[in-house]
């Protein structure tokens, strides 16, 4: 019927004239692809060699420390420091005769309405009697303060040893054998150097008896003290009677100690992790105890989270299910906004402003029920977890925020559906559905505050010492110096490579960790527990 | 090519050998901020010299005119006997000059009723056997102890002259600078602490006298006031060429100048 025609070829067009530009081989996408690549990489490089950097730097901590421990074992440290703790606590004693009279004075002069000069006329034999049981020391001091001495001298022989031993090193690394060979490196004989204060101990048990008759002569005599104070001085005399009781005790202490002993080296890493004192550049020996600087920061952060948590979660709620979006939209970039401000910033307004409110607020009469009000300290842990609250807010409304917003609508709806209110179906159906994204906001607050330093060093106090807990919640209006703080403070004037500053690398190895921890457990929390949609 | 590089090199051997080089070693007290200063206004003076400055502590600086790696050893203390035999059988002679007083005052808030305090109580207040004003017949409170941070010099030299060597109660506060213990001290009504004569006049505080004995220059140079010792240049015997000129500068009106805008006491 007609013809089949055979369609012919259509000669192609799509000849690719253009050749690919390509730069040593790669192609445009390819070099883009290499860029985001190589970003990710230049992450992960640069934390794995800050890793690499802090432990470097901290791990040799241990090792120097388990020295500084030794030391103090070989040169006689420990052996003086059992005599000292008698001294010690026999000042505690006289500290608690003083705190009497203050309150005998108090007495007089209030309660019997006396005039200043009459009351302390009336003190006087109980005055004599303080200081004839402050002096009791004295022999003993004398005998301490020879120790000392000696233990000093040693330890100072000991160092310089160590120093030339060291220059040796130094030369030797230069080149130079001659002159490291020329170096002299005396030996300490510990054993014949420990002989003088050893030899002491016949001394110290004469005195040590001496000392303790005195005492006991003096508990038996009854100072004079307005009815009131009786039971306070029965207290005294029950305190000091364990003391003296206690000085056979140190007496058969020393006779039982011995230098050899070799330090374990599990005590370098226990007395960091649980010594109780922070003591560095002293002229009797330095310790490195990171329990009150954890303390101190624990601290700090307790009182940032317990008011950041309810404003944060509170405003969080709010925003995501209470408010219109006209107030939506002024609350979020708001609370967004305070995390613009530098810390360092915060950290002024806490000196100039936010200190010394709260102090002269803790002197109104009728707060004085408040613990540890009126403050003595206006730098305090109070001072610097309000501030810290501020920077934890925008974290955990953020992360708060969007916890909420992740719970699916249907379970709004259906709640709804069911006749529950709004409310109702806040508390019992949003909140808990969000929970696992709200508890992992707050542990994120905690990093963030944990973490945080110019705040903490300008407004805590710098004080190392775990602050007094028997008074309770008293404690948090006490200075404290923390992890963070101690590491800016003294880092810049230290030694590198000596053991003080290890000891800042190792406290930053214990943040580092603190901070790893919190942010596994806040995305575990998250993992483990998230509703799942749908 | 090769000419022009060995023509720089020439240029350069030739300009450091012109160039005059002083080098200074020892102590931090000097070295950290007075000996710094001095060194800029007489270069700014004698254009072409040149000034090596290590502040490692009064030891470093004798040892290192006995070594004669320096030619002004700065000591916040005098030789030692050891140290003077030692530079003896080398051949060196110790020569010390006093460069500037170095004073700490002790300071409480202006509102506190002290009127003098005795070297001994200092030492009790600031170790923390005396907490409380009452027992130096103060008003009845809490002492507030504030002290520089521990790696401070101040820090140590404060132990040094007025704790025995003991060490601070551990309720002291750790400031950073001596205007923030001015500052704390003038806002707490029972803090103490201590400062450098720079900042004796800060608000709210006031200098206690020690042993009836004020921080003055009057009573530092008369060996009145016990919180202050000399400072050192050390030589070895006279000083010549440039460190004569830099020691005759330092002792000149300018340099004491320099010492006394710098918190030191000057010499005359």
């Amino acid at each position: 019927m007609s013809q089949t025609s055979i369609p012919q070829p259509i000669p192609t067009t799509f000849e690719i004239h253009r050749r690919r530009l390509r730069f040593l081989g790669l192609s445009l996408d390819d070099v883009i692809r290499a860029f985001f690549g190589g970003n990710a990489l230049v992450a992960v490089i640069v934390l794995a060699l800050i890793t690499f950097f802090l432990f470097r730097e901290g791990s040799s901590f241990f090792g120097q420390n388990r020295e500084n421990l030794q030391v103090y074992r070989s040169a006689g440290l420990e052996y003086v420091d059992i005599v000292r703790k008698v001294e010690t606590d026999h000042s505690s004693l006289s500290r608690t005769l003083s705190s009497l009279r203050q309150r005998a004075l108090i007495h007089y002069t209030t309660a019997e309405q006396i005039s200043l000069e009459q009351a302390n006329q009336k003190l006087a034999p109980f005055d004599d009697y303080a200081m004839r049981f402050g002096d009791a020391i004295e022999p003993m001091r004398s005998l301490l303060s020879d120790l000392t001495d000696t233990a000093t001298a040693i330890k100072t022989k000991y160092a310089v040893s160590q120093d030339k031993r060291e220059e040796r090193h130094q030369l030797e690394a230069e080149g130079k054998a001659t002159e490291a060979a020329a170096v002299k490196i005396d030996t300490v004989d510990f054993a014949a150097e420990l002989k003088p204060i050893l030899g002491t101990l016949p001394i110290y048990k004469q005195t040590s008896r001496e000392f303790a008759q005195q005492l006991q002569g003096l508990l038996d005599e009854s100072p004079t003290l307005p009815k009131e104070l009786q039971d306070r001085l029965q207290t005294f005399r029950s305190q000091a009677r364990t003391f003296i009781g206690n000085l056979p005790k140190v007496e058969r202490d020393l006779e039982a100690w011995d230098w050899t002993p070799a330090i374990p080296a599990w005590r370098a890493f226990t007395s960091f992790i649980f010594g109780r004192e922070w003591l560095t550049a002293s002229f009797w020996q330095d310790r490195y105890g990171v329990v009150p600087l954890l303390v101190g920061s624990l601290m700090v952060s307790v009182v940032a989270l317990t008011l950041a948590v309810p404003f944060g979660v509170g405003a969080a709620i709010y925003v995501n299910q209470l408010a219109s979006p006209t107030e939506q939209k002024l609350i979020k970039p708001c609370i967004e906004f305070i995390s613009a401000f530098p810390s360092v910033v915060l950290g002024f307004f806490g000196i100039i402003f936010l200190g010394d409110h709260l102090r002269s607020l803790s002197q109104v009469s009728w707060l004085s029920w408040v613990p540890g009000f009126p403050i003595a300290e206006r730098l305090n842990v109070l001072t610097a977890g309000c501030l810290l609250a501020l920077l934890a807010v925008p974290t955990i409304f953020t992360l708060a925020e969007d916890a909420l917003n992740n719970v699916p609508r249907a379970l709004r709806e259906a709640s709804f559906a069911l006749g529950a209110t709004r409310l109702q179906t806040i508390i019992k159906i949003t909140v808990p559905a969000a929970l696992s994204g709200i508890i992992s906001a707050v542990l994120l607050g905690f990093g963030r505050v944990i973490g945080e330093t110019m705040i903490v060093l300008l407004c805590a106090g710098n004080r190392i010492a775990i602050p007094d807990f028997s008074e309770g919640f008293a404690a948090f209006t006490q200075p404290v110096h923390t992890m963070t703080g101690i590491i800016a403070q003294e880092m810049g004037e230290v030694v590198r490579g000596s053991i003080h500053y290890r000891a800042l690398f190792v406290v930053g190895m214990l943040l580092f960790f603190l901070s790893l921890a919190i942010n596994y457990f806040a995305q575990k929390i998250v993992r483990r527990y998230r509703i799942s949609i749908g | 090519m090769k000419k022009l590089i060995f023509f720089a090199a020439a240029l350069l051997a030739a300009t450091s050998v012109q160039a005059q080089k002083l080098v200074i070693k020892g102590s931090d007290t000097l070295g950290a901020k007075l000996v710094p200063q001095l060194a800029e206004e007489y270069k700014a003076r004698n254009p072409g010299v040149s000034f090596e400055i290590a502040a490692e502590g009064s030891t470093t600086g004798i040892a290192a005119i006995t070594d004669g790696t320096a030619q002004i050893g700065m000591s916040s203390r005098r030789a030692k006997p050891t140290e003077m035999s030692a530079a003896q059988a080398k051949g060196v002679t110790l020569k010390p000059t006093i460069v500037a007083f170095d004073a700490i005052a002790v300071v409480v808030n202006s509102g506190n009723p002290l009127s003098t305090l005795t070297k001994r109580q200092i030492e009790q207040i600031f170790a923390g056997d005396i907490i409380d004003w009452s027992a130096v017949g103060g008003s009845p409170g809490k002492i507030s102890i504030y002290t520089r941070n521990t790696s401070s010099g101040t820090y140590s030299d404060f132990k040094e002259l007025a704790m025995k060597k003991r060490d601070y109660a551990s309720s002291s506060q750790k400031m950073a600078g001596h205007e923030a213990i001015a500052a704390e001290v003038g806002r707490n009504p029972n803090g103490i602490g201590y400062v450098g004569l720079a900042y004796m006049d800060s608000p709210g505080i006031k200098v206690v006298p020690i042993d009836g004995a004020t921080p003055s220059k009057e009573s530092v140079l008369a060996k009145k006031y016990p919180y202050a010792r000399p400072t050192f240049y050390y030589t070895n015997g006279e000083a010549t060429g440039e460190a004569a000129k830099f020691l005759d500068f330092t002792l000149g009106e300018e340099g004491q100048k320099i010492a006394g805008k710098v918190g030191f006491v000057p010499i005359r």
